[in-house]
This record gives C-alpha cells, structure tokens and sequence, in this order.
C-alpha cells in the first residue's frame, strides 16, 4: 500500500515539475517560405518609445504614413525596453516577429550573427545614408550588412539642481566639458546632512560603465564576433573606481542610488536629496513632467576625462530576413528616418537624432532650452565601441559584468577582485 | 456516484445511529437509508453486484444488501483486505480518451519534447539543425559554477520559504480554527494573496521595502547583499501563505474533537495535546503541503524575476531565472532544457527521500 501511495505521488511530483520547468523551452522552429508579396500588404511596427510625447510622434508618423500609402499598410504595436530581447528570441523562433522592428545595437548584434536580420543596405536610399555618420553607420554593420538604420543616440549626462548647487556655494560649471575630478570636487562641496552631492541609478551598471568608458579611452575588448577577448586594463576600470571613491571615500554619492534603477533616483533628486545626478539623457523628459513648482534643474556640460568620448549605441529599426516585405519595410525605415520625423521623436524622447539635419530641428523646435543645447553637444563625442560586435557581451554582460560590478560598487569586493572577475568570467562565458 | 470512499464512510454511523438493535430487521428503517443505499453497498455484498453489472438489478440488489448491512445482515463477514481488480478499468479507457488526448497532447508531448531537448544542441538562429549530442550538455553543466552557485540559492530559497511557510500557515491555521469572532472574515482576507498574480505582488511589495519612499523604513532591502535573499524568501512566504493555511485549517478540521477531548480527560496539557494529538492528524496533510510548497518555491520565476531579477550580484539568481536567461536571452536552447532535466531530477530525488521517510513514519 505504502509503495504505491509513494509511486503515485511521485509520478504527480515528477510530472508537475517537470512540465513546469520545461514546457515553456518547447519549440519548433518555422519556416514560412513565402515569396516577395505583390498587391497591398500590411506591416507591423513594434515601437518601444515609452514617453508620451514620443509615443504620440511615433503614431503620427504612422499615420502620416498610412495615409499616403494606402497599398503598404503599418500596424503599430507598443513593445517595452525590458521585454523585447526575450520576446525577439522567441519571436525570431517561431516565425512571429514584427516587420519593422525597434531595439538597440548592442542587443541586434547577436541575431544579426544568426541570421535572423535582413541586411537593409540595397534599400537605403543614399541621402538617407549619407544623412548619418558612417561611425554611426559601423555600429550597425555585421559581417558587412546593415542591419539597421541607426535612429536615436543615447548620451550620459549629469543633470543638477540649480537650487542645492547655489546653496553650496558650487559655482555652475560651464565650458565645454566636465571633468570627472570636477564633478567628484562639485558633488564633494555640496554634501549636507540633507542631501547627498550625488545620486546614479546604476543597478544595472555594465551599460554606464561600458558606455562611459571610452571617457578614459577603455576598449574592454580586442576583435569581434566569436574571436573577441576580452581586456580588463587601468582605463578599463577607471570609471568603476571613481564612481566607488565617491561613494566609500568621499561620501559624496549615496551608496543605496548605486542599487536602485534611474527612475528612483529622478524621484529622490526631485525630492531634493541629491544635488546632481548622472542618468541618461532621456530622464530629461521624467525631471520635466515630474518636477515640483519651482524646481531648477540644468544639464551640465558633457562629462569627460582623458577625452568627452562616450559609446555610441544608438537604437535601431530592424527587419527579419524571414518578413516577405523587406523592401516595404525598408522604405516605411526611410520614412521614419526622415528629419522632421526623426527629430519629433527624439524631442519626445529626449535623445539625439543621429543625423545632423534632425539636430537642426530638435534645436530650432526647443532653442536648446532645457538642457537641450548640452545633450545635443554630446553627439560630437560618440564613438563605435568593440564591444558592441562581441556576440558573447550580453551573456559576459549579465552573467560576469553586472554582478562583479554590483559588488565592487556595493564595497564588497576590491578593485583587483573586480578586474580578476571580469576576465576569469570572460573565460567562463566564452569558453 | 455510488462508490466514492468518502460516501461508503458514512454507512458504519448510520447503522449504529438508526437501526437501534444489530441483527434484528424488524428495527425501524432509518431516515438516512436512502443516502446509504445511494451511498452504495458496504464491500460485503457490494462486489459482487457490481460485477453482475450495472443492467442487472443493480436497485434490487444493493437494496438488499445494503438493508443488510445496515441492519446487520451478515455481520461476521470479513470485509476484504484488499480491493479485488475491476474489470471495468478496462472497458472505461474509450471514455477516458476525450479527457486524455488533450493532456497527451498539451502536457506529455511538450514534456518530452523538452526532455529530447536537453540531449541536443538546439539554439537560436535562422534555418540551424538541430542535432542529437547525447550528454555533452550535462558535461558542460557539471562544470559550470554558476549553475551550482544559482541551484544552492535556489534550495536555501526553497527550504526557507517552504519551513516559514508551514511554520507560519499552521500557526495561522489554528488561529483561525478558533471560534473568534469575525473569523468568516479573516478566513476570507487569508485568501487575499492567492487571488494576486505574482508580478502584482512582485510590484506592491518592490514598493513596500523602496528605501526612499517605502513602508519598510530606510533599509535598502532589495539591493544589499545581506538583505536581499531574506527579503525575497519573506515575500515568497507572504505570496504562498494561502494555499499552506487553507489546507492546514482543513486538516485541522478534519481532526476529530473527540480525541481532543480524551487527551484533555487523560491530563495532557496543551502543547502536548498539539504534539501528539494535532501534529499527527495533520502529518498527512503537512507532507502533501510541503511537498507541494517546495516545487512551487524551487519553480517560481515570476516574483523574483521582478523584485530583483537575480540581482545584486546575483545574490538572488535562482536556478529558474538562471535557466531562463540561458534560454531567453543568450538563445540556448538545448543547454536551458539540460538545466531544466537536471534540476528535475535532483529534486524529484530529493522528495523521493523525502516522502519516502514520511510515509514510512505514517504507516
């Protein structure tokens, strides 16, 4: 009796967990041969602009679209930043992704590699391509097909309370760039009881760290693809000491920012506890619409060390080498790249539009109020980074970089342990 | 309808209850015979009317012997120590089938698809083969820290919050077995947090341990080292405390007052009438919660995946989510479905110890 009951009960234990832990990585890839579609066809846009007001440009550039193409017809479908790796690697698997996809370069790099994205050079008209730097144009350049247009620049960018930096006595700086010695002095002057000189929101710290480093000429990794290794030097490690030193040694960054995201940090320097910030520039748009009556705030110059040099990883618009419409996609791609577009979007969104027309616009469109004249000088200093062509870097990224880096900017671990990880986990995830 | 254990149950009370003196069938039919002869016919006489089938004077006959029985026909039949086989499990298997085929098709299948994946090298990628590569994943497994480090969070995660589970839920449970007052009330707010999915209970409680604006105080809960594990595990508890409660209360309940009542009358005091009179009338139900508590803990994805996705520095990083991003974000199919067999394995080895130990104690 008791061997059957135990038998039973086992084979219900063995079956539920077994089904819930491996149902979900069932799957069968598809493949739909379709030929090049004739006759009106319908593509699906998945944007992933999440503030208002570059949702709202992204649905009339859709529409505008729609309006004057009424053979190519665009479905726009809202995606989000934290979903769409995952949600594309399933997507790619079974056939289901969008025609016109939106991400980012360094995450598109590694289904460029397998195959999934078709390589949109023939399409691009050559004003469009001309209209964008070819520095921006490498980024999205896998084994010599584009396989994206690159749309928007991202730029780190110290945002300060106008207010909390007088009170200090810390004069605005101004110049062309900020020095980090500069900003750790700032930061260190406007300490009080009450607030801290500092908040960063880096608890995912490998963007920051990878995207800021080329500011100390870090390279963090030699070649490309599957042959990439990696390197774990002084100017490497430069921006992930500085950022400890203020927090342990000076006392002037709030060690617990260093655990939270950007957007609980933008609360708590709303709420005066800090009097600087470092996040990207798009937290622009959250300090406008969540600022209290009488909140000053500025972007202070480009921050900079042997040189303003930061990563350039600008967000991408995609098509699957799998879509029948490639050459449709493409050309809603072109329409959206086009100045006035581009630049609505990147107001919306507060980023940089990677063509200079676009710029023009955005600074025309906002006289370069709101801090919009510092961020837009940011894109003078973006350069292409290794790391972007590594197919290993986000798994190196997740796996080894983050927590190593959680740690050491947690005081857990010193500087050498943290060099030490990097690499030996490098070897880990590559070998 | 007329064999479920639980109906035959009632038939020994009625027939003391209702026909007054055994052996005499003159005694007064009691007003429960018809739910005893819908009940079915007490094993004696009941077999073998069931094997002349249902056509056959199935009324007559358990009628009869259902009278019998109550009455006290045939008292000295021993009743069998053993349920003969049923002829019948055979002949219902087409009638099984419509429920059968959609789990084949939507639970068995994608089970062993998944199984067959472990042992291939199956990844993300445009038109690749797929290809049979026998235990080369396990081989990389056994080396890889990471997965060992993510599979011992994983079991103090799951021991945790399956102990202060259990812990918490039997306490819990017997507060509210207590005759208070609104308890109708309380038995229905235990019940809220099952009724949250978990990415809800995820968010509310990521705001509740917020060190600038939480209710927690100033402690940075979900992103010091020391705290994070403990936090989680807490929250883990807090989400699985309803389905613990409520199966303990039941099997409080089902405990009968009587043997409250003669431990009370031989002196035992309260504690020991808990020791010996409560936890072993629960253990059935405690080995069936816990058992249960522990999948789900070592399973759950979705509450850690949100309140801090594995972070800091992988302080949190179960053996779920770690399986999860193998698959979902680096594209490893194969490697994600290996992790997968293996954390099966050893823990339907480990409840195998487990509820082996168990029963041997019960039996």
């Amino acid at each position: 009796m008791q061997g059957r009951r135990l038998a039973v009960a086992m084979q219900g234990v063995a079956v539920l967990g077994a089904a819930a832990l491996l149902g979900a990585c069932a799957t069968t890839p598809i493949d739909d041969e379709q030929g090049p579609a004739t006759g009106p066809v319908t593509l699906t846009f998945q944007s992933l602009a999440f503030q208002e007001p570059s949702v709202a440009a992204t649905k009339k550039i859709v529409d505008d679209w729609n309006a004057a193409h009424p053979d190519i017809t665009v479905n726009l479908s809202q995606g989000s930043w934290d979903a769409v790796h995952d949600q594309l690697v399933t997507q790619f698997q079974g056939g289901t992704a969008p025609d016109v996809i939106h991400d980012e370069s360094a995450d598109i790099a590694g289904f460029a590699r397998q195959g999934y994205l078709a390589d949109l050079a023939p399409h691009i008209p050559a004003a469009t391509r001309a209209a964008v730097p070819q520095g921006v144009w490498d980024a999205v350049t896998v084994d010599g097909k584009t396989v994206a247009a690159p749309t928007l620049l991202q730029t780190y960018v110290v945002f300060a309370n106008t207010a909390l930096l007088q009170q200090a006595g810390v004069a605005l700086p101004t110049g062309p760039t900020l020095t980090w010695d500069a900003l750790a002095a700032a930061a260190k002057q406007a300490t009080t009881p009450s607030a801290k000189g500092l908040g960063w929101g880096l608890r995912q710290p490998t963007a920051t760290v990878v995207g800021l480093g080329p500011n100390f000429d870090a390279k963090f990794f030699t070649g490309s693809g599957d042959t990439a290794d990696v390197v774990i030097g002084d100017a490497e490690l430069e921006v992930p000491r500085r950022i400890h030193q203020m927090a342990f040694t000076d006392g002037s960054l709030d060690p617990t920012s260093l655990t939270q995201s950007g957007t609980d940090v933008v609360k708590a320097f709303l709420g005066g506890r800090y009097a600087m910030i470092v996040a990207g520039s798009f937290i622009a748009q959250q300090i406008k619409e969540g600022a209290p009556p009488g909140f000053s705030w500025t972007v202070l110059p480009p921050l900079a060390g042997t040189s303003a040099n930061q990563a350039a990883n600008p967000q991408t618009l995609s098509v699957p080498a799998d879509s029948p419409n490639v050459a449709q996609a493409a050309a809603f791609i072109d329409h959206y790249m086009q100045a006035q577009n581009l630049a609505a979007v990147a107001q919306g969104e507060w980023l940089i539009p990677t063509s200079a027309a676009a710029r023009d616009a955005v600074t025309t469109a906002t006289g370069g109020k709101d801090g919009w004249g510092a961020t837009l000088a940011g894109a003078d200093n973006l350069v292409t980074a290794p790391f972007q062509t590594v197919t290993k870097y986000p798994q190196w990224k997740d796996q080894i970089a983050t927590p190593a880096l959680q740690r050491y900017l947690a005081n857990q671990i010193d500087l050498p342990t943290l060099r030490t990880q990097l690499a030996d986990g490098w070897k880990q995830v590559a070998g | 309808m007329a064999f479920l254990p639980s109906q035959r149950a009632h038939l020994p009370r009625v027939a003391q209850g209702g026909s007054g003196v055994p052996g005499t069938s003159a005694a007064p039919l009691p007003v429960d015979l018809r739910r005893a002869i819908v009940a079915g016919p007490f094993p004696a006489g009941g077999w073998a009317i069931r094997r002349r089938g249902v056509a056959s004077g199935l009324l007559g006959g358990t009628v009869t012997s259902s009278v019998e029985t109550i009455t006290g026909g045939r008292p000295d039949a021993p009743p069998p120590a053993r349920r003969p086989r049923r002829r019948g499990d055979r002949d219902a298997w087409p009638l099984l089938l419509p429920a059968l085929l959609p789990v084949a098709l939507f639970s068995v299948y994608p089970l062993l698809q998944g199984l067959y994946l472990g042992f291939t090298d199956s990844r993300a990628g445009r038109n690749v083969v797929t290809s049979f590569t026998g235990l080369d994943n396990y081989a990389a497994l056994l080396g890889n820290e990471l997965f060992w480090s993510s599979f011992r969070i994983g079991l103090i995660w799951a021991f945790s919050v399956t102990v202060l589970q259990f812990v918490a839920g039997l306490g819990l449970a017997m507060l509210l077995d207590l005759d208070l007052r609104l308890r109708w009330l309380a038995r229905t707010l235990a019940l809220i947090p099952w009724a949250m999915p978990p990415v809800v209970i995820a968010i509310m409680w990521k705001l509740l341990l917020n060190p600038n604006y939480g209710m927690a105080g100033n402690v940075n809960w979900l992103g010091e080292f020391s705290t994070a594990l403990p936090a989680v595990i807490v929250v883990g508890v807090w989400a699985g405390m309803p389905q613990t409660t409520i199966t303990l209360l039941a099997g409080l309940q089902s405990i009968d007052a009587s043997l409250h009542e003669a431990a009370a009358v031989d002196g035992a005091g309260t504690w020991r009438r808990f020791w010996h009179v409560t936890l072993p009338g629960l253990r059935p139900v405690a080995v069936a919660v816990t058992t249960l508590d522990f999948i789900w803990a070592f399973n759950s994805f979705g509450l850690v995946y949100v309140l801090t996705a594995g972070g800091p520095g992988g302080q949190t990083m179960l053996p779920m989510l770690f399986a999860y991003n193998e698959a979902f974000r680096y594209g490893n199919f194969g490697y994600a479905a290996a992790m997968g067999n293996v954390m099966v394995v050893l823990i339907v080895g480990f409840l195998l110890f487990y509820l082996r130990s168990q029963l041997r104690r019960q039996a």
